[in-house]
């Protein structure tokens, strides 16, 4: 009798403690869902603000109204959201092309310079990249690219690198088996064949990752866009733009609409986001995964 | 260092296995740096090998080819073309002129004053018909050094296809004999998407790594050995020119006092390093234990947990990371908040942003708020894939939750991300925007600040090296230097930690 | 159809590990040829050679007169099928059978009729709308041969078809491989490990152990006739036990001495001791278990033994037994020979006497493990 007490109160000892474990959890969940979303309801409250453009101690607005949004129109801005969205979009389309080339030629093809090439991009990566950013704004000066005309100039910087970030779709590549490649090739595809018949549709996830990330580097590249505009307005993106609105001297004048501005540019991108969230997951947990 | 075999390894205790491995750890250091050494002069043997080679089937091929081999030694593709490979031929054929021409036209004018970086800056000189002095414009330093640069790539890559072209005619003269015919240029062209597929494919993107990093990159490096700064520009004001290691100098000397480039250095990797171990390990665990709270049995919605972080990556991180720094600002959201229902006095803000320790820890407790969603995703990645009859093979073996933890979770995590964690660190270390969009670097660093420009207390070295650049004397110089000294020091612990790196080192023993 | 031949074919890896030692062989039309050893033999790196997707480092292949070493693997007019299988996984039954036609360019109604033949064939009609991902092992092994049959290739190649099927599946396509064959008609190159599939498809077996062809025969020849030790062991289960003994000649007869006892060798065994004048000494004597009989009693040629393990298989029982100095032998008694008594006698430690047949032993010298009479 005394045994089967004993493992009674252990049985009801483990439900009670698992019970009190998971309440604890729900509790932690909860402050971390609020402390990680407040930040983003506060900055959509202060856009929604009317009666004062400068910081104040509170947060749900005395005067609700759109005027931050209307101002915004009368700003650089409608520019500074053109430029960044040409610049997404164009680079999405060419860096998915260029690092789908370069992903697939190092997972798929083994030719003598394979591993010379791996080890040499790796150390380049080593640099940091900002160092490169005096030669090549003023070559892009000399060719015009720059200060009002950044945006070309800027889609070359973006692209012409992205080879060099190969390594999470060449993950992916890695895990299509071979074996695929070579049954097509005896059943008499060329190389070229076997990469768009073959390969191609089996990588829809990364494909869609990699555009996917393409296209949200331009909206938050803050260094290579302030260099290249080089304070010339009609040449910013937003994250330059609108860091602007936060000096000193502007913020007075321009928070509530800094905040305003950074709601237009969050909600199409979150939005885009969520909905290709799944090929998201997969290709950040594959790429750490495989390092 | 006595060395144990496996059994006698293990009748130590826990406390001598461990310093066993320690103290094994440090023994191995010089017969690492040994091997390391071992192999470089493995390298240049290799190299020198390489080349005495080719320089021997060089001479050899032409001793034994015939005339028409003989003849594209100084005619490129003239083999090709007389062999019938006409495609090839004029390809050949082309670059050589195009080479040629380009060395006439301008190639070996660069190369002339590459030593010199130009000779004659601008000057004023007397205009008749004016009747004034005008600047008149001549040498360019920086394009000098960029064309110098550029000519020393296509004398290389002249070279490289030079050879590809003596190698051509030994090859087709070989097959020849054999009986065999040549490829025609519709083979040619055929094998490009298909057994050379692989050079199309790579031609793109590697063009532009080439032009647009490697290029640059050499660049930055020689201009460390120059005075290329605001009041030299090469062009507008003064030219610049070499100045050996004289920058290097500069900010590696240790001997002198304070306010100089070589305390700032140190102040700023010290700071560097520390954050960079911070930012990146709080992240690492603190994401790790969310992933594991969402995914622990028997908790609901897990779901929406995963979405709301997830959501926070999808906003631009510079909209989030202004916004957070404006709310901990003196005058931001938080300290007026407190004043307003009078938690603290006018005067008495929160010194988040202006006292560096506050700031310091503040730039780390955001960067969390940053890092844990992705850390969060990948983490549950591994989880989800951990075996399940690990877990219950260590139930039964009678482990309790923190036991699987640490023996099973912990180790594997540990086992996967460790390359990882590794470019995790790195990046960090150039976490340019975290920083930059928080605090600019600040607060102010007195003691350091006149050396080189405006340094700061949360400063990083690339922050630094960005202000240097955008600074009044836009000390380009000093920049490459320290550009120059983020590579040394992400190389050394990225050699170090692969070559301890469990991952790399027993690779199957998780698979 | 057609012939093959590899001459001194040799693969040499980046970081200098020979896989494959000078290769010979002439396989002709219509043959079915297996190359069988155990892994990391080179056996499937032939095969690929063959296939042209890895690259022949020394020598030269030729299917049909023509060498083909610099073609692609789609210029070879070959067929392969996969271990893995190596369907495609986007694409349906169809499709997959479909694509190597569709990039001949043929007419889609010449296409429908092929694969549908194929498929009824095969017996996988009703499967043709579906994804590889829906299908078990063995119908995405039917697959794998529809997507090879379909192409009426000169050679049909085959890498370890059967080894991700399960036992009995594995029985089954066995025989539906030899089916095939008769209907495709054609040179087939079959890779496999199990020496059983290698006995029962092969018109020839080519033997591999290290990149080295140990031997070229037929299922009968290396049965009866194994070269050396390696293929002595490597055909036939359970193993051929493997003695060191004494081979001692007298007059005209000769005597094996295994633990004590003295058999003789008689029949043609004998006869080409004889005929090759060995003189004897110390070999390496090799018995398959089906050739070790129970013996009534203690005698001259009898070899008393202890039983460890006794493995009832059904139609015959494999004891595990071990001689007086430890040595371990298998020996393989058919359950038709033994009445009630004899079978509940063999249990665990039970003594027992047992002999070797004198006709079917094989020698082979213990320096250079090579068959002493053929």
């Amino acid at each position: 009798m005394a045994k089967e007490n004993n493992s009674m109160q252990r049985h009801m000892g483990m439900r009670a403690a698992n019970a009190i474990s998971n309440t604890l959890i729900y509790i932690l969940l909860i402050v971390i869902s609020v402390i990680w979303l407040i930040p983003f309801v506060f900055i959509l409250l202060q856009s929604l603000r009317v009666e004062s453009t400068w910081q104040v101690g509170y947060v749900v607005p005395r005067q609700w109204g759109f005027d931050n949004y209307v101002r915004l129109l009368s700003t650089n801005f409608p520019k500074w959201y053109l430029n960044t969205l040409i610049m997404a979009l164009v680079t999405a389309v060419l860096q998915t092309v260029i690092v789908l080339c370069m992903s697939y030629t190092l997972s798929r093809f083994r030719f003598k310079m394979r591993k010379p090439l791996m080890q040499f991009m790796l150390i380049l990566g080593m640099f940091p990249g900002m160092l490169t950013m005096i030669i090549l704004y003023r070559v892009l000066k000399d060719l015009g690219m720059t200060q009002a005309n950044a945006v070309p100039g800027l889609i070359l910087v973006y692209v012409a690198s992205s080879g060099m970030g190969y390594y999470v779709s060449k993950g992916f590549f890695d895990t299509i088996p071979k074996s695929l490649d070579e049954a097509a090739r005896v059943d008499g595809a060329t190389r070229a064949q076997v990469l768009y018949k073959i390969i191609l549709p089996l990588a829809k996830p990364i494909v869609i990752y990699t555009i996917l990330t393409a296209f949200m580097g331009p909206w938050g590249d803050f260094v290579f866009a302030r260099y290249i505009s080089m304070g010339t307005a009609a040449g910013m993106n937003v994250a330059v733009g609108l860091n602007n609105w936060l000096n000193l001297d502007q913020i007075g004048n321009n928070y509530t609409m800094f905040c305003a501005g950074g709601v237009v540019v969050a909600i199409p991108v979150t939005i885009l986001f969520m909905c290709l969230q799944r090929y998201y997951v997969e290709g950040v947990t594959g790429g750490a995964v495989k390092g | 260092m006595k060395h144990y075999s496996d059994l006698e390894y293990l009748k130590l205790s826990k406390w001598q296995r461990f310093g066993y491995r320690v103290a094994s750890f440090f023994a191995g250091i010089p017969k690492a740096i040994w091997n390391f050494i071992k192999r470089i002069g493995l390298l240049l043997k290799t190299i020198a090998l390489v080349v005495a080679n080719e320089a021997k089937d060089i001479w050899s091929t032409f001793v034994q080819g015939d005339w028409k081999t003989k003849v594209s030694y100084l005619v490129m593709g003239f083999g090709c073309l007389a062999r019938g490979q006409i495609l090839r031929g004029l390809l050949f054929l082309l670059f050589e002129l195009v080479f040629i021409g380009y060395m006439v036209v301008t190639g070996v004018y660069w190369l002339r004053m590459l030593p010199s970086l130009g000779i004659q800056g601008p000057m004023k000189e007397y205009n008749a018909i004016y009747d004034t002095y005008v600047t008149t414009y001549h040498d360019n330093s920086f394009k000098i050094l960029l064309y110098g640069v550029l000519t020393l790539f296509f004398i290389i890559a002249f070279l490289y296809t030079w050879r590809a072209n003596v190698k051509q005619n030994k090859l087709a003269e070989q097959i020849l004999r054999a009986g065999k015919k040549l490829k025609s240029g519709k083979d040619d062209l055929r094998s490009l998407v298909d057994d050379q597929f692989h050079k199309t494919l790579l031609a793109l993107p590697m063009t532009g790594i080439i032009v647009f990093t490697v290029l640059p990159i050499v660049f930055m490096i020689l201009v460390a050995f120059t005075n290329y700064d605001g009041a030299h520009d090469g062009y507008n004001n003064n030219l610049f020119t070499w100045v050996g290691w004289k920058n290097f100098n500069t900010m590696l000397n240790w001997s002198s006092g304070n306010k100089t480039y070589s305390a700032t250095f140190g102040e700023v990797l010290t700071w560097t390093l520390i954050w960079a171990f911070f930012a990146t390990f709080s992240n690492y665990f603190l994401g790790m234990l969310v992933a594991m709270m969402i995914n622990k049995k028997g908790i609901r919605l897990k779901k929406l947990w995963r979405t709301v972080l997830v959501m926070t990556i999808a906003i631009p991180q510079f909209i989030s990371l202004l916004y957070v720094s404006k709310m901990f600002a003196k005058n931001g959201l938080i300290n007026l908040f407190l004043l307003d229902h009078g938690l603290i006095q006018q005067g008495h803000e929160l010194p988040f942003w202006e006292n560096p320790t506050w700031a310091r820890i503040t730039v780390i407790l955001i960067n969390i708020w940053i890092g844990i969603p992705y850390l969060m995703l990948i983490a549950t990645g591994i989880l989800m894939n951990i075996p399940a009859d690990l877990y219950e093979s260590a139930k039964i073996d009678g482990a309790s939750g923190w036991q699987q933890y640490t023996k099973i979770t912990l180790p594997y995590m540990l086992f996967i991300t460790g390359p990882y964690l590794l470019t995790s660190f790195t990046s960090n270390m150039n976490n340019f925007n975290v920083i930059f969009l928080l605090t600019g670097g600040g607060p102010t660093n007195a003691a350091l600040s006149t050396a080189a420009g405006n340094v700061g207390h949360t400063d990083l070295l690339i922050t630094w090296l960005f202000k240097i650049t955008t600074g009044e004397e836009a000390q380009y110089y000093l920049a490459s230097v320290v550009g120059i000294m983020v590579f040394v020091v992400i190389a050394v612990i990225s050699l170090v930690v692969y070559n301890f790196l469990p991952s790399i080192k027993n690779e199957e023993d998780f698979q | 159809m057609a012939s093959v031949k590899l001459t001194n074919v040799k693969k040499i890896y980046d970081n200098k590990v020979v896989a494959v030692h000078d290769f010979n062989l002439d396989i002709k039309d219509k043959e079915f040829v297996v190359f069988v050893g155990p892994s990391g033999c080179g056996k499937s790196t032939t095969l690929r050679m063959v296939a042209g997707l890895e690259e022949i480092s020394e020598g030269t292949v030729e299917i049909d007169g023509e060498v083909v070493n610099d073609l692609q693997p789609k210029d070879r007019n070959i067929a392969m099928v996969f271990q893995n299988y190596a369907l495609y996984p986007h694409m349906t039954v169809y499709d997959n059978i479909a694509f190597s036609l569709r990039l001949q360019k043929m007419p889609e109604d010449v296409i429908y009729n092929k694969v549908t033949n194929a498929a009824e064939i095969l017996g996988i009609t009703e499967y043709l709308m579906r994804k590889p991902r829906a299908l078990s092992g063995g119908q995405r092994q039917r697959v794998a041969i529809g997507r090879a049959m379909v192409r009426d290739s000169k050679v049909f190649l085959m890498d370890e078809p059967l080894s991700n099927l399960d036992a009995k599946l594995r029985n089954q396509m066995r025989a539906e491989i030899i089916l095939l064959r008769q209907k495709l008609d054609t040179t087939f190159i079959y890779v496999t490990h199990d020496q059983t599939e290698a006995m029962t498809l092969g018109d020839r077996i080519v033997i591999m152990k290290d990149g080295y062809i140990m031997q070229v025969g037929t299922p009968t020849e290396v049965f009866e006739k194994p070269e050396n030790l390696f293929v002595a062991e490597f055909i036939g289960a359970p193993k051929m036990n493997i003695l060191r003994t004494n081979l001692m000649k007298a007059g005209d007869k000769y005597y094996v001495m295994p633990f004590g006892a003295k058999i003789e060798v008689d029949g043609e065994k004998g006869k080409l001791l004889r005929e090759k004048k060995i003189e004897g000494g110390e070999v390496l004597l090799g018995v398959r278990p089906e050739h070790i009989v129970l013996a009534k009693e203690a005698g001259e040629h009898a070899i008393p033994v202890t039983l460890e393990v006794n493995e009832m298989m059904g139609s015959e029982l494999h004891l595990h037994v071990f001689t007086e100095d430890g040595t371990r032998l298998i020996v393989r008694v058919p359950t038709i020979d033994l009445d009630n008594e004899q079978r509940e006698n063999l249990v665990n430690g039970a003594k027992l006497f047992i002999t070797f047949e004198g006709k079917v032993m094989h020698f082979f010298d213990p320096e250079t493990e090579k068959n002493l009479i053929y």
